[in-house]
């Protein structure tokens, strides 16, 4: 028997069993609209994840650390090992850190440029303005390579480093404050420091004495938290020469004195990130490039949507369940027609071609029915999702790719066949008289 | 020219065998009418099952066309059963839902018969039973007879060499069983087609050209009518 045949009364066979037939179909459709919506949500977060990375990371910059279990190129270290003057404690995991010798080393390299150490900068509390009453608050080195939307005030062209006097405060600070933005432009900002050593003692108290330091910024400009960021953290910005002032105050005395855990950099003009990566690597520095960073971001980008595919794989296979109920359940009630057809010599195989065939269909239709609804709803429902996680406007994060969806109904169609590899099975093997018999 | 040679059929294991067929060997001629006539589980349905390839005797052979068909491949004795015989039931076996033209159309669509041969093969089929101006209804929306025809039109659109009816009137009244039985015998004798049938009904049996009664897996009789030139079977 031909193909186009058997598949013609298979559609027919289905076409009058409509409402069992759009039923398991229907099953079918579940599963591919969660996977296609899951795919979708991958697409688009892995293209916004590309946009908060071009957005917010030179693709020329670098993260060199002197530990390569930071970027995850390494094993953890032994819980017992030699002293290493250069260990020092980040986020109470003891790490390999880098010194004044290794700034200066990296500073003198030609291959990268922007030498910055991340300076860990602590606070003891803040004053704002003529007040006397103290806060607590993160501070952060500003970056000139991320420009934050402003609410008031004025910000450095990109690149710009912000005066050595400046300090940013984030739009919270206003609503803690019961201040207007523009309230807040031009106040003094007294940043209070101490030693992390005591420096004295108190004979009256009979307590060590930690030196203290005050440093005063005027705020520049009063911003919002960038949509597009890594660090959504509501932090003062200050510039890198007083981090950096900081950094050395506080830490005086105590091991983490100059040692930085990290450095920013940025790949010379003359070569490219990758290339100074490798040359890092052989000077003892580990790097991690914009790639890098994106491959880490795809990865759990790429783990998420695998997670809720995998609901998809679970209400696909509940549905597979289905097209082998419903074919076994055609296969008794077309047990006659079955034997008239084997009894007029159609082989097994064709018969079991055609009860494959209609599963196919159900798998086809199942398929085009749950791409369609996931299509049609992610399209309608896009711009609604953006708002509401405050993705920034024309972000899509359900992006549908017409490749991923017919691949996804091909995929179907061979699942339902595999699904009906038995029920045609049982067709096939029919014996004639006996089907004929039942009536 | 049909030929069965000690054909012996039995069911059940080794402690409870029934014997369907014992040792039966008949021959009948090409063209030839033939009634197989016997009780309820007198081994005539086996007879039949046994001639068109439906079922597998233990012993002895069926020679059709010259060839033991119980010696064929499966595939081969599908090939025999979709280009050179075909049957008629009694509950016809027409697909209900399926339009007249689609029931005729299984066969040819079985036998490979080319897509473009088809359409004309299926209107000579249906004009050939009066059927033709219902090609296009439901085969559910037919009546009794009408089915039945419609089931001689499925039967004779591959055009077969042998015809076997099992009980082809025993769900119709009379009258539509005179036209049945008139449709099978003159489509038999203008094209020369051998036709077998299974009945119950002796008045069906008469217009044969051959009876064999078939009585316990054996054939008790074997009647001739009146044509002399042809012969009965052999015992």
């Amino acid at each position: 028997m031909k193909a186009r045949d058997v598949i013609r009364r298979a559609g027919r066979n289905l076409r009058q069993a409509k409402v069992r037939t759009l039923l398991t179909a229907l099953a079918i459709s579940v599963g591919a609209f969660t996977i296609m919506l899951s795919l979708a949500a991958g697409e688009g977060a892995r293209q916004y994840a590309d946009n908060l990375i071009k957005s917010n990371v030179d693709p020329r910059s670098l993260f060199i650390v002197k530990d390569k279990t930071i970027t995850g190129q390494g094993q953890a270290q032994s819980s017992l090992r030699e002293y290493d003057a250069s260990e020092g404690q980040q986020n109470g995991v003891t790490i390999k850190q880098l010194n004044k010798e290794d700034i200066e080393a990296l500073s003198k390299r030609t291959d990268i440029t922007d030498v910055r150490p991340i300076y860990n900068v602590n606070l003891k509390y803040l004053r704002i303005g003529d007040s006397d009453k103290r806060y607590k608050s993160e501070a952060n080195v500003y970056n000139p390579d991320v420009l934050s939307e402003q609410v008031s005030g004025s910000l450095p062209n990109l690149g710009e480093d912000i005066g050595a006097n400046n300090v940013i405060v984030p739009e919270s600070f206003a609503t803690t404050l019961k201040l207007s933005p523009q309230q807040l432009l031009g106040k003094k900002v007294t940043l209070t420091i101490e030693k992390a050593t005591p420096t004295s003692f108190d004979i009256t108290t009979g307590q060590a004495v930690n030196e203290t330091k005050d440093i005063v910024l005027t705020i520049r400009s009063v911003v919002k938290p960038p949509k597009l960021s890594f660090t959504p953290s509501e932090a003062i910005q200050i510039p890198i020469s007083v981090a950096s002032e900081i950094a050395d105050f506080t830490t005086e005395g105590t091991p983490a004195y100059q040692k930085y855990f990290a450095v920013t950099a940025k790949a010379a003009d003359s070569t490219t990130p990758e290339a100074a990566k490798t040359a890092l690597e052989k000077a003892g520095f580990y790097a991690q490039t914009a790639d890098d960073l994106q491959g880490f971001l795809f990865t759990i980008v790429n783990v998420i949507t695998s997670i809720v595919a995998g609901f998809g794989v679970i209400a696909l296979i509940a549905s597979i369940f289905g097209i082998i109920n419903t074919q076994y359940i055609s296969v008794l009630e077309r047990t006659s027609q079955i034997g008239l057809m084997k009894a007029l010599g159609m082989r097994g195989r064709d018969v079991a071609r055609l009860f494959r065939y209609e599963a196919a269909w159900i798998g086809f239709l199942g398929g085009i029915i749950g791409v369609t609804i996931a299509w049609i709803l992610g399209t309608a429902l896009n711009p609604t999702i953006a708002k509401a996680l405050d993705l920034g406007e024309g972000t899509n994060l359900l992006i549908f790719n017409p490749v991923v969806a017919v691949g996804l109904v091909v995929l179907l169609i061979v699942i339902a066949i595999v699904a009906g590899f038995f029920p045609s099975r049982k067709a096939a093997k029919l014996d004639p008289i006996e089907a004929l018999r039942t009536e | 020219m049909i030929e069965l040679r000690h054909v012996t059929k039995t069911y059940g294991n080794k402690k409870n065998v029934f014997t369907a067929l014992d040792n039966v060997s008949l021959s009948i001629k090409e063209g030839s009418t033939v009634a197989i006539v016997g009780k309820s589980g007198s081994g005539k349905s086996t007879l039949m099952h046994a001639m068109s390839g439906l079922d597998q005797p233990q012993s002895g052979e069926v020679i059709i066309d010259g060839k033991d068909i119980l010696k064929l491949s499966g595939k081969a004795v599908d090939k025999f059963r979709s280009h050179t015989i075909s049957f008629i039931f009694q509950s016809f076996f027409v697909e209900g839902n399926e339009t007249c033209y689609d029931n005729v159309s299984l066969p040819l669509e079985i036998a490979d018969v080319p897509i473009g041969e088809r359409n004309a093969r299926i209107e000579e089929a249906l004009d050939a039973v009066e059927l033709l101006e219902k090609k296009r209804s439901r085969a559910k929306d037919l009546s009794g007879g009408q089915k039945q025809r419609l089931a001689i039109a499925r039967a004779i659109a591959a055009r077969p060499k042998v015809l076997f009816a099992d009980e082809p009137t025993g769900n119709l009244d009379s009258a539509t069983s005179e036209v049945v039985e008139t449709l099978l015998f003159e489509y038999s004798k203008r094209h020369n087609t051998t036709l077998i049938v299974v009945t119950h009904d002796p008045d069906l049996a008469k217009k044969c050209d051959m009876q064999i009664v078939i009585k316990d897996g054996k054939i008790a009789e074997s009647i001739s009518a009146k044509q002399p030139h042809k012969k009965g079977a052999k015992r």
